[in-house]
């Protein structure tokens, strides 16, 4: 009978791949979640092909309607007429690493040049070895020394080279805010929110009680990176790596915090189709943090030319006033060791991060610089921001990026106990099928099987 | 002497052809058993190893596996000792597995049973003297040939929470929004749909074919007996169809207990298979065992599931093929209820 049914499976398995590889045949223009666009380059004796995969937005692509960038590969490929570079954009960070680490644990199948998310760095830092050392191509100094810091080995191994930082402001529709009867004015909205978290809080009640019919944030869990980011061992224990994530007393204050406040959120699940559409909606929301990335998902969510949306130069200092700005998110660039063209891949990455390109990212799209030089240009320092009605943004997110006085310790662990706090909030605010004390219990829960 | 020559040359070439007889059929079929062997036979025995293993994603091999016990099992070392079976006794203690394999067999259900029979129905419409007959025909495969993320690109703005077509829809006749997200049933419903919306087509097509094979005398001599249209179908057309509706089944049968690809692309965000799994998968859970955590990913335990996923699609296969077979093959009851009748009418 066993018999019978393997062969019975390898006949069906036989029709099933046949069709499988029909379809890819259509399929690879989509590749799922992913909008691969291939560039191919202007030059005829194309000998390289280098591979490149990015999520959300990086600003290395052409400019699209929903995401700015700066034409950097093609200006690379002008500039190098054997190389060709390939990229692909991934939605979401989480789809571009739980294929990454696919390729890192079965050892083929990574592009050459992978984008990675800081707090993914912790766990790639134990798995160095399956990465290429760039401190012989990157100088040293380039980044913010906390930027470098993160990505390097107790072995003094480079294995990322920074692109972008996320210094975090508000973001805020200042025509809700007309509406709900508060300042409009981007230095008054400052003051008006300077304070901590619970002060935060109190000025969305305030909002909340003008009845607009519009929330004051957008989820717990984009709030959630906001505090957590100011944290400085929120999960893990620096001394000894040991989970310390279920019994940190400021984890629980934070969640009690931020969990009480279900009426003033949206409770729209980040990246969905839902979360962009509100962007633009008058029953929407009124503020989200916002690291100088997300300006590109604000922009692409709300459409280039809505009205309304402003920034304004101050941040929650902690649940207990404690704390400066926040940084949220940042990436970088690294080689896999496997990768075929390590070389030309190398210096692809050196050339991508570069001061002067990580100026023309910020100009066209929203990445602030990471690069100390990059970040003092007059290009960037004097950038205005049409869509955020004008605002200097090359100022605001520099002294957002001065105000950020914690470089929170996440360890290997991190990402996951994240992502798995992150989910049992969406189960309180988004899917409202669970209370914040069954949410809690849930993830403790959680923690404890990782 | 003359004759000798001969003789030799007739034996080498009676050996010769009593040897192509005999090897060219296997020599034919080999390269299939060859791409088989590699492809499917290799990957199925090594995964029997691999189950056995304490092997971290990254760091690899780690020796046999870890036994459950006690204490918790995390990291490097195996506080509890080792254990042929640890991998299988991690995940028969994981809750998330009896939620995956429930919302498997759920979403399984709501996709194979009403797939059979829309395509049973569609085909045989399909079959009758239609105008624009290929037009028809490809617009029902339509659908097959769009790739998989695509369709799931589609569907999840349809079924987005809020400002999904469906919830705006209903929103008109004031019905409240449904949580295609967050209600567990919703979302089964969702996915199965998407499935469904792949694969009917699919299925429509091959049943067409084999209805098309089905001889015209012997509908026509149904015809005569004065068969309803619906009576054709079900006691003509469906038995003699019966080795290609095996076909169907057991192929859905096996792709539905294995779907990926639409729950996948119906995940929003962080949470692979909703928030609180609601419609996590056990290939979901596999490969989220296996493959998305950087640190705890663990190619053992990954390994341990799928054997127990391809334990429950046998189990299944050999049920629907049991039922198949009943089903279609002696519309056992019948001559009974028809003797019966002509009892009554002999009465």
């Amino acid at each position: 009978m066993r018999n019978v049914g393997i062969k019975k499976t390898a006949a069906i398995g036989a029709v099933l791949v046949a069709a499988s590889m029909a379809l890819t045949g259509c399929g690879n223009n989509t590749g799922g979640d992913t909008d691969s666009s291939s560039s191919t380059g202007s030059s005829t004796g194309a000998e390289i092909v280098l591979t490149i995969n990015t999520f959300n937005n990086f600003g290395f692509e052409k400019s699209t309607d929903t995401a700015p960038g700066a034409d950097l590969y093609q200006k690379y490929m002008d500039e190098h007429p054997n190389i060709t570079i390939e990229s692909t954009v991934s939605a979401t960070s989480n789809d571009a690493r739980s294929a990454f680490n696919t390729a890192l644990g079965t050892g083929s199948g990574a592009f050459d040049i992978q984008a990675v998310e800081i707090d993914w760095m912790p766990s790639l830092l134990a798995n160095a070895d399956k990465l290429v050392d760039l401190s012989d191509t990157i100088p040293a100094d380039r980044y913010q020394a906390w930027k470098s810091a993160s990505a390097t080995t107790a072995d003094g191994k480079l294995i990322g080279a920074g692109t972008d930082i996320g210094p975090e402001g508000i973001c805020y529709r200042s025509d809700l805010f007309a509406k709900a009867g508060l300042p409009t004015d981007r230095d008054e909205v400052a003051a008006l929110l300077k304070g901590d978290w619970a002060h935060y809080f109190e000025v969305g009640k305030q909002f909340a009680d003008a009845n607009t019919g519009a929330y004051w944030f957008d989820s717990f869990a984009g709030i959630w990176q906001g505090m957590v980011n100011q944290m400085t061992e929120a999960y893990v224990s620096s001394d000894d790596e040991s989970i310390i994530a279920t019994d940190n007393a400021d984890v629980k204050a934070a969640f009690d915090l931020l969990t009480a406040q279900g009426a003033q959120s949206a409770g729209l699940g980040q990246w969905s189709d839902d979360w962009s559409a509100a962007m633009k909606s008058d029953t929407g929301f009124a503020t989200m943090l916002c690291p100088a990335w997300i300006v590109n998902n604000v922009k692409g969510g709300a459409g280039e030319d809505f009205v309304g949306w402003d920034i304004a130069d101050v941040f929650p200092s902690g649940y207990d006033d404690s704390k400066g700005g926040g940084n949220w998110g940042g990436s970088y660039l690294v080689v896999p060791e496997q990768s075929e063209n390590k070389e030309e891949a190398m210096k692809l990455v050196e050339w991508l991060t570069a001061p002067e390109q990580q100026v023309a990212t910020f100009t066209a799209a929203s990445n602030y610089p990471s690069a100390v030089d990059a970040q003092s240009d007059t290009a960037v320092t004097g950038k205005t921001d049409a869509f955020l009605n004008d605002a200097p943004v090359g100022q605001i997110f520099g002294s957002r990026a001065e105000a950020v006085t914690v470089v929170p310790y996440k360890g290997g662990a991190y990402f996951d106990i994240n992502d798995a706090l992150v989910k049992n909030l969406n189960t309180i605010d988004v899917d409202k099928t669970a209370a914040a004390a069954d949410a809690w219990t849930t993830w403790v829960s959680a923690v404890g099987a990782l | 002497m003359s004759t000798t020559i001969p003789e030799a040359k007739l034996r080498r070439r009676g050996r010769l052809s009593r040897f192509d007889l005999k090897a060219s059929p296997y020599i034919y079929i080999a390269p299939f058993f060859i791409v088989f062997a590699v492809m499917g036979l290799f990957p199925l025995l090594y995964t029997i190893f691999l189950s056995t293993r304490q092997w971290n994603t990254m760091s690899g091999d780690g020796g046999l596996a870890c036994a459950m016990g006690d204490k918790q099992v995390s990291g490097t070392g195996c506080p509890n000792g080792r254990d042929w079976f640890g991998n299988f006794a991690w995940a028969l203690g994981q809750p998330d597995f009896y939620t995956a394999l429930r919302n498997t067999i759920a979403i399984f259900a709501l996709s194979s049973l009403p797939q059979l029979v829309i395509a049973i129905i569609v085909a045989y419409l399909l079959s009758s003297n239609l105008r624009a007959k290929t037009f028809w025909r490809m617009g029902v495969l339509f659908p097959y040939i769009i790739a998989p993320m695509s369709a799931g690109i589609i569907f999840r703005m349809i079924f987005a929470d809020q400002t999904g077509t469906i919830n705006t829809v209903l929103g008109w006749f004031g019905i409240g929004p449904i949580g295609w997200h967050s209600d567990t049933f919703a979302s089964w419903i969702a996915v199965s749909s998407i499935v469904n919306f792949r694969w009917t087509g699919y299925n429509t097509l091959v049943l067409l074919a084999a209805m098309q094979a089905v001889p015209h005398e012997t509908l026509e001599a149904a015809v005569i007996d004065g068969a309803s249209r619906f009576k054709q179908l079900t006691s003509v057309i469906l038995p003699m169809i019966r080795p290609t509706l095996i076909f169907v089944i057991i192929t859905s049968v096996i792709g539905g207990l294995q779907i990926f690809d639409e729950p996948q692309m119906y995940t929003v965000g962080p949470g692979y298979g909703g928030n609180s799994n609601q419609w996590l998968t056990l290939t979901q859970f596999m490969w989220k065992t296996g493959f998305v955590s950087t640190n705890a990913s663990n190619m053992g335990r990954a390994a341990a599931i799928s054997w127990m996923l391809f334990l429950v699609v046998v189990a299944f296969g050999i049920l629907s093929y049991i039922l198949t077979s009943r089903m279609a093959s002696g519309d056992a009851p019948k001559p009974k209820k028809s003797a019966k009748t002509n009892k009554e009418v002999a009465r």
